[in-house]
């Protein structure tokens, strides 16, 4: 249907996506970068900082896009990351 | 000689001709009579046959283009073959361009006459091949006409593939909330239609589909339908659950924007086939690699198939009826209306998403901003029609009705909302139109005539102005509404392009498909075997689409009821023994009909697939192939006739049959005067004038030589026009070698539709003919000469 849309879906503020929490164990990174290459909404990159064991292990570069697909958690060799999610703040239901 | 009414002999001193004509080599009898194409011109014609032992008829009437099959049948009744028949073109090519010049359109006449009696002399009988017809027919677009003609040619008992570009059938209609002027429901009539196309064991549903290929002619298409991957198989049971697990969210187009949808989704509750399907364009998983997997667990009946490759089905069959519906105007491009600035002006399609029960807002009628129900609405029409500024020149057909309609809509909910129409005029012609436009009127909307100049929008309330003037009442209007609809008109699909070269369809200038003859054949395609239904021929509404798409059901069947088809005698006739095995017909041939056999040195034609367009005998070097009834000898015959007296003042035209031919004829039709000077022989395709007869014509002294066509890529042949240009353009450097001007040689693409196209070159040629020099005219003479010396 090659229709232009040029309004704003009317539900737009009745859709409530997870809010993900992302949590790094730096510490446990190996700096393989799997995370970072497969996530689809690109929620992480490299960091310049320096864990304990000298590689740069991945930050998280904006937390809302993340729609906690899972599978950093998944590819991760170290376990080193995984996502829980926060209680939404509005009552409003996931569409 | 037909009088024609006064169409012909108003401007054309018929006796006068028909007189001429029994002066004329081999014409033993000519008759004048009102109107021939009438059973008793017929009779006549047949009479004269028997009594006279004629072997040749020439009829001077219209165009060949319509009459041709009538007089052919005419001569075959009485026992002559169809072929040694000949028609000159004195109606449409004469009588109908030079009205005012009763002396000149004569003359032309005389000379019409005199090219169709050289040609007939030469005629040949020939039989026609019989091809036998695929008795299965592919519908291409699955909207409300499409649907209607599949139905129908299954219920026939014929086998149908309905091909649906998008995920499920239905079309327009389905993102319709009421239809005018009955106010059904229109999903509610449209669903039990889409589910029994769906089930229908004569129709095979391909959706998500679209037609890539279609090779082949009437009977025996070969047509090539890439099917693109669901990635949810059949075992779909569209419980919807595979939705709600998916995490992605995008604007649902169904809904223009509206709602939302996941990226795996069903366009809407009631589609066929129900099966989900998963925009890869949204889903996370990409390149093999099964990121998300949310959707695959929540199917319990594990439908989900991340590995389904897109699928090309080669399909045969023997009709297409072409029902790839319309699009509708984006008004973004109208600054002074706001639309896509001002929140609340939006447009009618999104207006039938609003008012729907299925739609995003459950069917209260909201504006956008604030999400409130408006109470005061205005309406302004003919956005995108019937302008030559902004928009389309022609009228949308449906725009006012469903605006009256939705007006109702609105009182019917809540009456109290203030309605106000701006319009041009109000076009309620239909069955029950008026009525409908008489209750909006009862129910106090108020029709305002003078389109708004501008809509301004409050930036705190966001409500809008409308600012214009009432030509009825010659005062200015500024009138507040909560909400503005723009009532958009309808244009060409952007992609009927890519049918119109897969099936070397016409479009007029609005760039809907042609039919064959506006009011005698309204739902063929000049292609035999194509037919069409719906808005891909013109907008229209639901009943007069439905209506188009049983009689294209109805042509189509009877096509197939048939079983078989002749396809006329105009194929290649081979003189074996000049032929010299270069193969260049073989190069040039656009329907691979021609084989070479090099051990033999021989060439030979596979009738079947032969399209009939003469290119190759156009190429041919040796004279040792040619077209039957557009033979070297016939065509030069007309070539000689034109330039035997008085040549320097004349051009000699060569027009296509499909789209030069008849926008000449189209010219006629409208009106369209020009110049009487010129003289068109008709060949089937631009690529039959070989480059000897445009030197004939300038060995004879011809003022001009126009070659016209089908504009390239839309040739009727593929790509036979390719070949004309290149000859032209050979011809042209030659030309320009030798000195000569080049501008005596005219190459023009004309379509159908383009009949001013046509009418406004012979104007332009006009002054060059008359200023041709005697010199010139000697110079060109002495160089083609030599050109044509040697065969």
């Amino acid at each position: 249907m090659p229709e232009r849309i040029k309004h704003a879906p009317l539900d737009k503020d009745k859709i409530k996506q997870p809010r993900a929490e992302i949590h790094l164990l730096k510490d446990q990174c190996k700096g393989c970068g799997y995370c970072i290459e497969f996530c689809p909404k690109k929620v992480l990159e490299e960091s310049d900082e320096i864990n304990i064991k000298g590689i740069r292990p991945p930050r998280i570069v904006d937390e809302s896009q993340c729609i906690m697909c899972g599978f950093c958690t998944a590819v991760c060799p170290d376990f080193a990351i995984f996502v829980v999610e926060k209680p939404p703040t509005e009552n409003a239901k996931h569409a | 000689m037909c009088h024609c009414g006064l169409n012909i002999a108003g401007s054309v001193d018929c006796e006068e001709v028909a007189e001429y004509a029994t002066t004329l080599p081999h014409v033993v009898l000519a008759q004048d009579n009102q109107y021939t194409c009438s059973d008793q011109g017929q009779a006549e014609i047949k009479n004269d046959i028997k009594e006279h032992k004629l072997n040749r008829v020439v009829v001077a009437s219209c165009s060949p283009r319509l009459h041709e099959p009538t007089f052919r049948k005419a001569c075959e009744e009485a026992g002559l073959n169809k072929y040694l028949f000949e028609m000159a073109n004195i109606r449409e090519h004469c009588s109908w361009v030079h009205l005012y010049d009763r002396k000149s359109a004569t003359e032309k006449a005389k000379d019409l006459v005199k090219m169709a009696v050289a040609k007939a002399a030469l005629l040949q009988p020939s039989e026609e091949i019989e091809v036998p017809i695929a008795r299965k027919a592919l519908v291409i677009g699955g909207g409300v006409a499409g649907i209607q003609a599949a139905l129908d040619l299954a219920d026939t008992g014929y086998k149908v593939y309905l091909v649906e570009k998008e995920p499920s059938i239905g079309g327009m209609m389905a993102r319709i909330d009421k239809t005018f002027p009955t106010m059904d429901c229109s999903i509610c009539i449209l669903a039990p239609k889409m589910s029994d196309a769906g089930h229908h064991p004569n129709i095979e549903l391909l959706s998500n589909a679209e037609v890539t290929e279609v090779k082949g002619y009437i009977g025996n298409f070969r047509a090539k339908v890439l099917k693109k991957a669901r990635y949810v198989t059949k075992d779909c049971s569209a419980c919807g659950e595979c939705a709600k697990a998916c995490p992605v969210i995008a604007p649902n187009e169904f809904d223009v924007g509206l709602a939302t949808r996941h990226a795996i989704y069903t366009p809407f509750i009631q589609a066929v086939p129900s099966t989900y399907i998963i925009d890869m364009n949204l889903c996370l998983n990409k390149q093999g690699v099964i990121v998300c997997d949310k959707c695959t667990k929540a199917c319990e009946r594990q439908a989900i198939k991340f590995e389904m490759k897109p699928e090309t089905q080669e399909l045969e069959v023997g009709t297409i009826v072409v029902a790839t519906g319309a699009d509708v105007f984006d008004p973004s491009g109208l600054p002074n209306y706001g639309y896509g600035k001002f929140p609340n002006v939006i447009t009618s399609l999104e207006f039938e998403r609003l008012i729907n029960a299925g739609g995003p807002s459950g069917g209260h009628l909201i504006r956008p901003s604030d999400k409130q129900i408006p109470k005061r609405v205005a309406f302004v029409q003919c956005v995108g029609s019937r302008s030559d500024k902004n928009g389309r020149l022609y009228c949308s057909n449906v725009c006012c009705m469903n605006t009256i309609k939705d007006s109702l809509l609105i009182k019917e909910h809540w009456p109290d909302t203030g309605i106000y129409v701006f319009y041009v005029d109000i076009r309620a012609y239909g069955k029950g139109f008026e009525d409908l436009y008489k209750r909006a009127k009862k129910a106090g909307v108020v029709f305002i005539r003078g389109l708004p100049a501008e809509i301004v929008e409050d930036k705190k309330t966001h409500n809008l102005w409308l600012i214009g003037e009432n030509t009825l009442q010659n005062e200015l209007y500024r009138i507040s509404a909560d909400m503005t609809i723009l009532s958009i008109g309808l244009e060409a699909r952007k992609d009927s392009e890519m049918i119109q070269r897969l099936l070397t369809l016409s479009r007029n200038q609005d760039g809907f498909f042609l039919e064959a003859h506006p009011k005698l054949r309204p739902v063929d395609a000049a292609t035999g075997g194509v037919f069409f239904a719906g808005c891909a021929e013109s907008p229209k509404d639901i009943k007069d689409s439905v209506t188009q798409a049983s009689a294209a059901a109805a042509r189509a069947g009877i096509l197939m009821a048939k079983g078989k088809v002749t396809v006329e005698a105009i194929t290649p006739i081979i003189y074996a023994g000049k032929c010299k095995a270069c193969g260049l017909c073989v190069k040039v041939c656009p329907y691979n009909a021609l084989v070479l056999d090099k051990d033999r040195k021989q060439v030979s034609v596979i009738e079947a697939a032969c399209g009939g367009c003469g290119t190759c005998a156009a190429e041919c070097a040796f004279g040792a192939l040619t077209q039957n009834h557009f033979t070297d000898e016939q065509i030069t015959a007309q070539i000689d006739a034109v330039t035997e007296h008085n040549a320097k003042k004349k051009i000699v035209a060569f027009c296509c049959n499909w789209c030069s031919y008849a926008g000449a004829d189209f010219a006629g039709v409208s009106r369209m005067q020009y110049p009487p000077n010129v003289r068109i022989i008709r060949t089937m395709c631009s690529g039959r004038v070989a480059p000897k007869f445009i030197e004939r014509a300038f060995v004879r002294g011809a003022g001009a030589v126009l070659v016209t066509g089908c504009h390239i890529g839309d040739c009727h042949y593929i790509n036979a026009n390719y070949q004309t240009q290149k000859r032209v353009e050979r011809l042209w450097k030659k030309m320009e070698q030798n000195g000569l001007d080049r501008e005596r040689l005219q190459l023009l693409w004309a379509s159908a539709a383009e009949g001013e196209r046509f009418a406004s070159k012979i104007r332009e040629m006009q002054p060059k003919v008359e200023n041709v020099k005697t010199e010139e005219i000697e110079k060109a003479r002495k160089v083609f000469e030599k050109a044509l010396g040697g065969s």
